[in-house]
């Protein structure tokens, strides 16, 4: 289809704009985070340039992920889960171990994670089954849609990679709170929820039980993650009023952090920006969700709508976990923070799902005449 | 196309829109509440712990695991050594902090800023960068006394392993030194300056000796100065480690050798523990722990009596007449008669090559055992060369010949059984027939080390079971194979050997011990091809250069009151072996079968 002006006109310019600044300010806080890693000469490679590499090629998944009319992703849904289900499961077998986890599947010239192309799938699918209908969500329908995104869920709790599961899981559950559910299905599930805690314990990993542990004690931790969530508090804190300055961080020229350019990066934002800044990026974040959430309100359709919620509660999600973990108020889990976080194929989708959205938005109203 | 449209004017969830923007708001109150709490209300408390406290972490290195004699004896320990070290972090001037550090110690500046260099990547600013390794005791308290005008440089002390009987067990036991580049990346538990197995049990066992580190935690201020310590993980002490070489025997067998060159093994038969492994001259390896200088080094490798060479197992030597055992024991195997009999006249002819017998005017009638207790060459010329160089050889190889022992040490040498294919590949010849004839008596291309003479003799008495040796005690016994002689050609054999001893013209009579069941085989192996003076006479070993001596080999089993001992000793150009090496294997014979040992 031609470009209409209408799609410009409609188009939620509010999103590009908190995007944009959004990316900006992650890509200068790497640049400031890997600044010391090249002076101590830990390594060379420069992050933050790798991370706006990976800006471009996120902005060609974007525009992909907008051209095509998002009612055509729609059916294009079930083809993709199955798809992502299949890579999901060759994974054990064809896949690739980098840091004791097998996530990858080679493809040569760079490895592909089929758990984050689950990530779009699911919030697809989700969307699509739960848009079928406006009646409350039943027992049947719920078991069905829960039961399906379980299937890669599983896959990827197995590589093992909880924080992708997790957050899986919680931009289904997002989607099902969003829809409304009969108060029947909401009270079992108000019940069954926290009863279903101790389970999960006895699936955890003993890295993981740790984690959880050292949480609920920071001070007394043998692994020395109790150690890194102190010291991300303590460079957060002696940020004061108006930080360090940018690259002055002298906490958070963070030797203690294994990962301050990937999970950790907030806490050398945090120090050399102080209170000010952490504001300025709280209120971005906040504007971000909001500009999400009007096209989940303008959608012109059950379906557009559902999958503009998905995309909210998918970032929603991770700007409390990875904030609050960082900032001691949950355990470590590893959940990057959107734009501020080094990573490749985490900042792909989260620039194509962006795209979903602004492709709702776009076509509030062309279809009229379809 | 079809597409299932809404209806006109669809209208979003009531319920879902408030609950999103309740998310927002809460997600911007609970970190707005966060970020005010830790930034503004505790924001001067962690300003301050940023500023003047550091937590840091340490690595507590693990003790080293001891090792120790047979009977308890302590070979290896640690014991701390003083090095300087310097925090980057807390140094306020690198240079003129290097440059006291060097009028301290005398050390040149260059050097100092060269180590600084080189280990910088590799020790993190808060970790003290080790400048000077082994200070002395008297600077040691100039440094201390100055300290607090010098923030950054502290006293680090680093267990430095030490060897109580430096070179008595030298070879044996090896040496630790610095991990270099390479161990370094191999092993991320290591840090800089830790030390590691380069020879030796050291190297063998590394994982058994090296523990655990242990993890604590600091806080130290700007200046450097400790405010608390906190244990996190305690560290795990290495395995001590129990060998089974005697010490006492050990000493004795090496003070035996005076300043001679050689090596000695001492085994038990039946379970292939050895009781003492003697190779001299030897070294401290006292002096690789502390490291070695170039000039120390260059010393040692230049030294002309290799004493750095574990002669028992990296030193490969012609065999000489201790060959004839085997040899013996391939031609009963064969179905010849012990009791068939060649004339020696001292001479043997293979078409016109003149071949001699040691004794120059022959030894008459011989058969078997006697060929073995006089040492007869003619008899194994001639039987020999009727049996032919391949049953030697696949013979040889089947009694442990041509193969590493395993007895658990680096850089074993597995000798060499010379073969026609061998020869063919080394050298582009055929094999010759005279060839075969010197291979019988142990001369010519073979090549065998001490322990697989004495794995040998082992097999013999211990129900032709060829061990493989061990140099600890809590080690279960491995069994190699079977040698393939029965029981009545191994007891003639053994036979044979104690009449070498007990016969009044053996040539290993210097063996006999009262009350001890001992037999023994001599060997002098020639170095260089027979030189014969203008006279037609031999040289005497006296007007021989050092290095054209014939090597002595002394090859020997004992037993008294159930304890029994396979004895294996090797001098290096020390002439003939009964006279030269017998008085060596006697001493340690003696001493294993003193009467206070019962």
């Amino acid at each position: 289809m031609a470009i209409d002006r209408r799609l410009l006109t409609h188009m939620n310019w509010g999103l590009v704009l908190m995007t944009f600044l959004l990316f900006c300010v992650g890509v200068l806080n790497l640049y400031s985070a890997s600044a010391f890693m090249s002076e101590e000469g830990i390594a060379m490679s420069s992050f933050y340039q790798k991370q706006l590499l990976w800006g471009g090629v996120g902005l060609g998944g974007m525009l992909l992920a907008m051209v095509l009319d998002y009612r055509h992703w729609r059916s294009l849904a079930w083809p993709m889960f199955i798809l992502t289900v299949v890579l999901l499961a060759m994974v054990p077998v064809a896949g690739k171990t980098i840091y004791g986890a097998k996530r990858w599947i080679s493809l040569g010239f760079f490895n592909l994670q089929p758990s984050e192309i689950a990530k779009i799938a699911a919030i697809l699918m989700a969307a699509k089954l739960l848009a079928r209908n406006s009646h409350p969500l039943g027992w049947g329908e719920f078991i069905k849609v829960v039961g399906i995104c379980l299937i890669p869920a599983v896959f990827i709790l197995k590589q093992p990679d909880l924080g992708t599961t997790l957050n899986m899981l919680l931009n289904v559950g997002g989607i099902i709170l969003f829809r409304g559910l009969s108060k029947g299905v909401f009270r079992t599930c108000l019940i069954a929820g926290p009863a279903c805690l101790p389970l999960g314990w006895m699936f955890m990993k003993e890295y993981q039980k740790q984690r959880v542990l050292t949480f609920l004690n920071p001070g007394d931790d043998p692994l020395g993650s109790g150690y890194h969530i102190i010291q991300s508090q303590i460079a957060i804190g002696s940020g004061e009023m108006w930080g360090k300055g940018f690259m002055e961080g002298t906490q958070s020229q963070l030797r203690f952090l294994p990962e301050k350019h990937t999970d950790f990066a907030f806490a050398v934002f945090g120090e050399e920006w102080g209170f000010v800044g952490c504001l300025i990026l709280l209120v971005l974040f906040c504007l971000f969700l909001l500009a999400i959430f009007n096209t989940a309100r303008d959608a012109k359709d059950r379906f557009g709508s559902f999958l503009s919620a998905g995309v909210f509660f998918y970032f929603f999600w991770q700007f409390l976990i990875n904030m609050g973990m960082v900032m001691g108020l949950m355990p470590v889990v590893g959940i990057p923070l959107p734009f501020i976080s080094y990573g490749g194929s985490a900042t792909l989708v989260n620039f194509c799902l962006i795209g979903l959205v602004l492709n709702v938005s776009m076509r509030r109203f062309v279809f009229k005449t379809n | 196309m079809s597409m299932q449209l809404d209806p006109e004017g669809y209208q979003p969830p009531r319920g879902g829109l408030l609950l999103l923007q309740g998310l927002v708001l809460l997600l911007f109150f609970v970190f707005f509440l966060r970020f005010w709490f830790l930034q503004i209300h505790k924001g001067d408390e962690f300003a301050r712990l940023a500023r003047e406290n550091r937590l840091r972490q340490e690595r507590i290195d693990a003790p080293r695991g001891l090792l120790r004699a047979s009977g308890g004896e302590l070979l290896a320990e640690n014991r701390p050594a003083y090095a300087l070290g310097l925090v980057r972090e807390d140094c306020k001037d690198i240079a003129s902090t290097i440059a006291q550090v060097s009028h301290w110690t005398g050390i040149p500046e260059e050097t100092l800023w060269a180590k600084y260099f080189k280990d910088k990547p590799r020790v993190k600013p808060f970790q003290p960068l080790v400048l000077v390794s082994d200070v002395p005791f008297d600077l040691l308290a100039q440094i201390e006394s100055n300290r607090m005008l010098w923030p950054g440089l502290e006293i680090v002390i680093r267990p430095r392993r030490f060897y109580l009987q430096g070179p008595l067990f030298a070879h044996v036991l090896g040496y630790v030194a610095e991990a270099n580049e390479k161990e370094l990346e191999e092993n991320s538990d290591l840090a800089l300056g830790d030390a590691v197995g380069k020879q030796g049990l050291e190297l063998v066992l590394e994982n058994r000796l090296r523990g655990n580190k242990g993890l604590q935690q600091l806080e130290v201020d700007v200046m450097g100065r400790e405010l608390n310590r906190k244990m996190v993980q305690e560290p795990m002490a290495g395995d001590s480690i129990l060998l089974s070489l005697d010490f006492e025997l050990q000493r004795i067998a090496s003070e035996a050798f005076e300043d001679q060159a050689g090596g000695l093994v001492v085994m038990d038969p039946d379970t292939g523990k050895l009781v003492a492994l003697v190779t001299q001259p030897s070294f401290d390896n006292n002096a690789f722990a502390a490291g070695l200088s170039n000039k120390q080094w260059s010393e040692l490798r230049d030294n002309p009596y290799f004493p750095l060479q574990n002669r028992v197992i990296q030193s490969v030597y012609p065999p000489g007449s201790v060959w004839k055992i085997l040899m013996a024991g391939l031609l009963l195997k064969e179905g010849i008669d012990p009791r068939e009999t060649v004339f020696c006249n001292g001479e043997f002819y293979l078409g016109k090559t003149l071949f001699r017998c040691w004794k120059k005017h022959g030894h008459g009638k011989v058969d078997m055992a006697r060929s073995l207790i006089e040492s007869c060459d003619v008899y194994y010329y001639e039987m020999l060369n009727k049996i032919g160089v391949d049953k030697m050889e696949a013979f040889a190889k089947a009694n442990g010949f041509g193969e590493q022992t395993g007895l658990g040490l680096p850089h074993e040498r597995s000798g060499l059984v010379p073969s026609r294919d061998w020869k063919r590949k080394r050298f582009g010849e055929a094999w010759q027939r005279g060839e075969t004839v010197i291979t019988a008596i142990g001369q010519g291309f073979t090549l065998v080390t001490p322990v697989q003479v004495a794995c040998f003799l082992g097999a013999l008495m211990n129900d032709g079971k060829l061990m493989q040796p061990s140099l600890l005690a809590d080690s279960e016994p491995v069994v190699r194979r079977s040698i393939p002689l029965n029981e009545a050609q191994r007891l003639y054999l053994l036979d044979a050997m104690r009449r070498t001893v007990e016969d009044p013209r053996g040539t290993a009579k210097r063996l006999r011990t009262p009350g001890a069941d001992i037999g023994g085989k001599t060997g002098t192996a020639q170095v260089v091809k027979l030189k014969l003076k203008a006279n037609n006479e031999r040289q005497k070993f006296e007007e021989m250069e050092y290095w054209e001596r014939d090597h002595a080999w002394m090859a020997a089993w004992g037993s008294k009151g159930g304890k029994r001992y396979v004895v294996v000793c090797m001098l290096e150009h020390g002439g003939h072996g009964g006279s030269a090496a017998g008085p060596i294997v006697k001493k340690v014979f003696d001493h294993l079968f003193a009467e206070e040992h019962e």
